[in-house]
């Protein structure tokens, strides 16, 4: 009879200590190796707050279906997921579903913080998200065999093509490896190959001007790299980030554009290139005013779902993981560039990514992405014509005229 | 013959109905009230986010529908895609379960091994022949090239006119075993003496087929076809997964998650991906009905 008492006593403390401790559910990428990382991220956090507890629900690779699925949450009007990783380019569609950050950083905090990547996190006037890691296109190259052929790394388009030509058929192995398929990446890539170009799909004043030269020849430029030069295969066409690392990293391409998650994987100990792999800006147009070395801004912030029923544990999550220390660990272990600028001071993670340093313009000059709550229907007109272009379903003045008319019926010019 | 008394056995309405209607109590809740709910969302143009601001549109959603060329185009894909892989389906449907009704060794274990393909969820197949179809690293293209087929490899999935094969490919390696089993099933009811008439009346092999199998078996082919035929109409998984629609490979069913999801969250496009759905739902609606007519299947 004692016994059965002091069983009830003990069922009822476990259930009040659990309705005490605090769970949080966090979406969160497995691109490289920011899972892993972020694990070991939380078992600190945890230790340091005991009585919050947090979940970690891992995302599909591709932003587009993470897109989606967050949309599938945040229109239920789910409480969970708690704490959402979000693309730069989705604050302004999210941001009726998001918590309001302002009160919770200072204005000196914020001053901290990639001033691009603040202002692609504000909407309206609240900030709905912090910025979490920033990314930008980068231009991977094969240390070795420019050194073998006597190469020094591309500045031009043009020196990318003859470069990748005279390596790829000497060796056998591919020229230029990037992201080609029907998605997101698509549009990423596609912008710096326009902008480098001197050209633009919006104006400053949100006018569609993809009617251009120089947006042709940017378009061009990709296909012909494909079936003039032969220097990227064909297969581009269905490549998304991890396809074409997967052939960079087994040493079978010479060039590669991706994010800065890579250099960590590509100088890890099952990489077949550890040791001889360099990082350049991407290479700038030519033939046209306004020509420069373009970066597309990528990066992911971390929002907090509007009907979370643990808003205030959500807040100090967030403030864990964007604070310096995290964000100086994230960067060495997990490749992903700090969105707090002080972080660059600190020599282990410069150590860790030396480019972090010699490519600083690049990151302080990424460009972003238009910014609109209807981003997605209009990255989407950019990447499907695109990838039929560069299926050969559509010429390029096809593409570029069917790019124009979609876009202007979409924002009603 | 039993009293009417007997409690056991009179009709009793109230008996009936207390079993009946949990059934249909889930039945409406989970299939009437969603496809209800869809066909009012279809009269309305408004977006997922904002909800309260609904502006009744009448029909007109669906008159938008015959004036938008990607959706006729995607419709045309899907029938594509269906006549073309229910109808090698039921091909080798037919041909491997007449196969596997004759007596041989090991015929139990090649019974359960047909079923593999069947029993894997459809995103890991699809994954799987993603990765089978790779240029770089794909077991076909690596074939192809070592018997010196091709010299260069070739992108499955990245062209028009390999796309689609490569589609329809995963779905007939998918979905043959279903129809093997519902066939063979079919095969199993007619009786041996049937055959041993025929023989004696001097029927050859092919007339056998027409005369004593398949008569028996058409019901059983009827309600084979309307289930993939239904199934092949709103296929998703696999095109989402292997192209997400891209190289002209994109279906009505893909359509519409693009214009629900994406499109209609932000934009008032909801109601339109509404209309779309409840589309899809009436043109397999007729098939189902053809398919009825068509096979004299008696559904009572």
């Amino acid at each position: 009879m004692k016994k059965s008492v002091l069983l009830v006593l003990a069922m009822i403390a476990v259930l009040v200590f659990a309705s005490f401790a605090t769970t949080i559910v966090m979406t969160a990428g497995a691109v490289g190796r920011e899972y892993q990382v972020l694990q070991q991220q939380i078992k600190v956090f945890e230790k340091e707050n005991p009585g919050i507890k947090v979940v970690l629900m891992p995302m599909p690779n591709s932003s587009t279906d993470r897109y989606n699925l967050y949309v599938t949450y945040l229109s239920a009007g789910m409480p969970q997921p708690d704490v959402l990783m979000l693309d730069v380019i989705w604050p302004p569609a999210f941001a009726n579903f998001l918590v309001n950050l302002n009160p919770y950083f200072s204005k000196d905090e914020l001053k901290d913080f990639f001033p691009g990547a603040i202002r692609a996190d504000t909407y309206n006037g609240k900030l709905v998200a912090a910025p979490w890691f920033i990314d930008a296109g980068l231009l991977y190259y094969r240390k070795d065999l420019l050194k073998k052929y006597g190469f020094e790394p591309p500045k031009t388009w043009d020196e990318l093509i003859h470069e990748a030509q005279v390596i790829s058929q000497k060796e056998g192995i591919k020229g230029f490896v990037w992201q080609g398929a029907a998605y997101e990446g698509l549009t990423c890539d596609f912008m710096e190959y326009v902008h480098s170009y001197g050209g633009a799909i919006l104006n400053d004043k949100g006018q569609v001007v993809s009617d251009s030269p120089m947006v042709k020849k940017a378009l061009q430029t990709m296909v012909d790299m494909i079936y003039k030069y032969k220097i990227s295969p064909v297969g581009v066409t269905t490549y998304m980030e991890e396809e074409t690392r997967h052939i960079f990293q087994n040493g079978d391409a010479v060039f590669m554009r991706n994010w800065p998650y890579c250099w960590p994987l590509l100088n890890g100990k099952d990489s077949k290139v550890a040791g001889k792999v360099g990082v350049e800006p991407l290479p700038e147009g030519t033939g046209f005013a306004g020509v420069h070395h373009s970066a597309t801004l990528g990066g992911w912030q971390l929002g907090i779902n509007k009907n979370s029923e643990h808003i205030a544990a959500a807040v100090k999550l967030i403030k864990f993981l964007t604070s310096p220390q995290q964000e100086a660990y994230k960067a060495i272990n997990a490749g992903q560039n700090p969105s707090r600028l002080s972080v660059y001071n600190n020599p282990a993670i410069i150590k860790a990514n030396p480019f972090y340093k010699s490519l600083w313009p690049v990151f302080k000059n990424a460009e972003p992405r238009p910014k609109s709550p209807i981003y997605a229907q209009i990255s989407e007109i950019l990447y499907t014509n695109v990838n039929a272009a560069l299926t050969k379903q559509l010429t390029v003045d096809q593409a570029v005229a069917k790019i124009t008319k979609q876009l202007k019926d979409l924002l009603g010019q | 013959m039993f009293s009417r008394k007997d409690p056991l056995h009179r009709s009793d309405p109230i008996y009936a109905a207390a079993f009946i209607i949990p059934t249909l109590a889930v039945i409406a809740f989970i299939a009437f009230w969603p496809l209800g709910q869809t066909l009012y969302n279809s009269f309305f143009r408004f977006a997922l986010m904002y909800p309260q601001s609904k502006v009744f549109v009448g029909v007109s959603n669906y008159g938008k529908l015959f004036h938008d060329p990607r959706f006729l185009n995607d419709l045309w894909n899907t029938i594509r895609f269906t006549i073309w892989s229910v109808g090698i389906e039921t091909i080798l449907g037919i041909l491997i379960a007449l196969m596997l009704n004759k007596e041989f060794k090991l015929r139990g274990f090649v019974r359960a091994a047909v079923l593999i393909p069947w029993a894997i969820p459809t995103v890991v197949s699809s994954q799987m022949w993603r990765w089978m179809y790779n240029d770089n690293y794909g077991i076909v293209n690596t074939l192809l090239m070592e018997f010196h087929i091709v010299k260069n490899p070739i992108v499955w999935l990245g062209f028009p006119s390999t796309s689609m094969p490569a589609i329809i490919s995963v779905d007939v390696w998918k979905t043959t075993p279903f129809m093997i089993l519902l066939i063979l099933a079919g095969l199993q009811m007619i009786p041996k003496e049937l055959y041993e008439a025929a023989r004696i009346d001097g029927a050859n092999a092919w007339q056998r087929f027409w005369s004593v199998t398949f008569p028996i078996i058409r019901p059983t082919l009827g309600i084979a076809l309307i289930f993939r035929t239904l199934d092949a109409m709103r296929v998703f998984d696999i095109v989402y997964v292997m192209t997400k629609g891209a190289a002209n490979t994109e279906t009505i069913s893909v359509y519409n998650q693009w214009v629900l999801f994406t499109k209609g969250f932000i934009a008032p496009y909801f109601g339109y991906g509404s209309a779309i759905s409840v589309t899809i739902f009436l043109i397999i609606s007729a098939f189902a009905f053809l398919y009825v007519k068509m096979m004299k299947i008696k559904l009572d």
